[in-house]
């Protein structure tokens, strides 16, 4: 399975360096079918605010509430997909730059080697990092994100659009059985949440696989030369964004596991009471997850500005 | 500073490595400030839900309920703007990271500085992002608004409040899912500046030097 998906990150030596991606076309392609989805529950959301004021309109307010969240979420859920495989591209393009950079650098050297620097760690401009005679192994964090990238955003897609479909029957039942359509509402919630922290994880995990693609094809550059293999160590960024991920992700399932109690009590008082939290913790969970995305962005660009120095540093000294 | 005759890429060749453009120094500095202001809003949002489930629990003023479900979500929701905000500077940066950088490693090898111009992918990542934390904005402000003024006693605004709640939510999706393709449309930018860079590595080692 790990082979796999290794396989769907680092094309093949010798791929076509001209051909533009397919990952970005499709993905953009996504999106907009996406932002579609959304611009056709907005015009939902319109008719049911004005629709909220009219007397005997409570029904068919209910129904277009269902239905549009639902669509808006799985709208959501197209988007991040799509971003999740405009992040396969960026991966595919950092190993075919990882040739290019092996294929040139040779030719481009300034000045002899002479002796190797001394190994251990130091502190570069970008911070700690550590001088090694070959390319360090791969980390524990960067193993399983180019392991779990893929479940988490099948499972993610799956769930939003399952939620979706229930959010349907849901809009179906809100005048026939208001007490089964209030129970589906909470099914779809949390499972369409949940889905969005699956997707928001998929997405994190490409992340550390983009980091992890940075930090070993520097270290196969370098090794390649027979060079000092100057290598960054995890930025403190880094060590948080993977905190805010899994608590995102903890946040996702509690809130599934609230919805999925507040769904056998569907005409109590809890209902009430916890459908208003519930609502602000989903979202809470997701704002964790996504400033854990910020601060990978964060780390990568430390990554590439460490690479780019390291690139320079060889073609002027030779070391 | 003059215009490459490449068919490939549209790219300008320059003397010296160029530094990042307006928006990579913007995405440069503004990142983290965005961040720090999304982490404070989001258990803001929080703690005013939890207020308002406290209030629904004990058959509290409607007034203030309806008040609270508007000012939660404005709250939660500038975290939303805030967040994604720093995630698109969080790209730019990125951007100007391998701008910079690719006109270095040109430059230290003596060889043509080219540079990509800033691809249409780039421009609409830009003007949909824009766009996005406007129509955000709209919908937080649409909130505070007629939160504020339920909270002032006014009984128009607490009996259309139902019905602009749900506007307002439905303006703030949208706006979501706007800043989620500018989001995407900015990693496309990525894309291209890797492609040129893979595909302009090949090429220097056959170049005279300068």
């Amino acid at each position: 399975m790990a082979i796999a998906f290794g396989a769907l990150t680092r094309p093949q030596a010798g791929s076509d360096l001209q051909a533009p991606s397919r990952h970005r076309t499709i993905g953009i392609a996504l999106a907009a079918a996406g932002l579609m989805l959304a611009g056709v529950a907005l015009i939902g959301s319109i008719i049911a605010g004005d629709l909220a004021g009219q007397a005997d309109a409570a029904d068919r307010v209910g129904s277009l509430g269902a239905w549009t969240f639902g669509l808006t979420t799985a709208a959501f859920g197209t988007i991040k997909l799509a971003i999740g495989l405009i992040l396969v591209g960026i991966v595919r393009r950092i190993w075919l730059r990882v040739e290019s950079v092996k294929a040139a650098l040779p030719s481009l050297l300034r000045a002899q080697g002479g002796e190797r620097g001394a190994l251990g760690e130091y502190e570069s401009e970008f911070g700690p990092a550590t001088a090694t005679a070959v390319a360090p192994r791969p980390l524990l964090i960067h193993r399983m994100a180019g392991l779990l990238w893929a479940p988490m955003l099948a499972m993610g897609v799956m769930l939003v659009y399952a939620g979706f479909l229930l959010s349907l029957g849901a809009a179906g039942n809100v005048t026939a059985d208001p007490a089964l359509s209030a129970s589906q509402r909470a099914w779809v919630q949390g499972l369409q949440f949940l889905g969005e922290g699956f997707l928001l994880s998929g997405v994190s995990f490409l992340l550390g696989t983009i980091l992890g693609a940075i930090r070993a094809g520097g270290g196969e550059v370098q090794e390649s030369l027979s060079l000092t293999v100057r290598t960054l160590r995890m930025p403190s960024t880094a060590k948080l964004f993977i905190a805010l991920m899994m608590a995102g992700l903890m946040v996702e399932i509690a809130q599934f596991a609230g919805y999925a109690y507040i769904a056998t009590v569907p005409a109590s008082a809890d209902y009430a009471t916890f459908s208003t939290w519930l609502g602000p913790l989903r979202e809470f969970g997701l704002g964790l997850l996504l400033s854990g995305i910020v601060l990978a962005l964060a780390t990568i660009a430390k990554a590439l500005g460490f690479q780019f120095a390291r690139i320079t540093q060889i073609i002027t000294s030779g070391r | 500073m003059s215009t490459s005759p490449r068919s490939d890429f549209n790219v300008e060749i320059s003397a010296r490595a160029l530094g990042p453009n307006v928006p990579q120094r913007i995405g440069r500095i503004l990142w983290a400030p965005m961040l720090v202001m999304a982490v404070m809003a989001f258990p803001i949002g929080l703690a005013v839900g939890v207020i308002r489930s406290n209030l629904v629990a004990m058959n509290g003023d409607a007034a203030m309920i309806a008040a609270l479900g508007h000012l939660g979500p404005a709250a939660m929701f500038v975290g939303f703007a805030a967040v994604f905000a720093a995630i698109s500077f969080a790209i730019a940066r990125i951007l100007g990271v391998l701008r910079q950088g690719g006109g270095e490693v040109q430059e230290a090898a003596g060889r043509a500085i080219q540079t990509l111009r800033m691809p249409r992918t780039g421009w609409a990542f830009i003007g949909l992002m824009a766009m996005a934390m406007m129509v955000i904005l709209a919908g937080v402000v649409g909130n505070a608004i007629v939160g504020a003024a339920i909270l002032g006693g006014d009984a128009g605004a607490l009996g259309q409040s139902e019905g602009l709640a749900i506007w307002f939510e439905g303006i703030r999706r949208i706006g979501v899912a706007m800043y989620l393709v500018a989001i995407g449309l900015g990693l496309a930018t990525i894309i291209e500046a890797l492609r040129f860079q893979a595909i302009r590595l090949r090429e220097l080692p056959a170049e005279a030097t300068r």
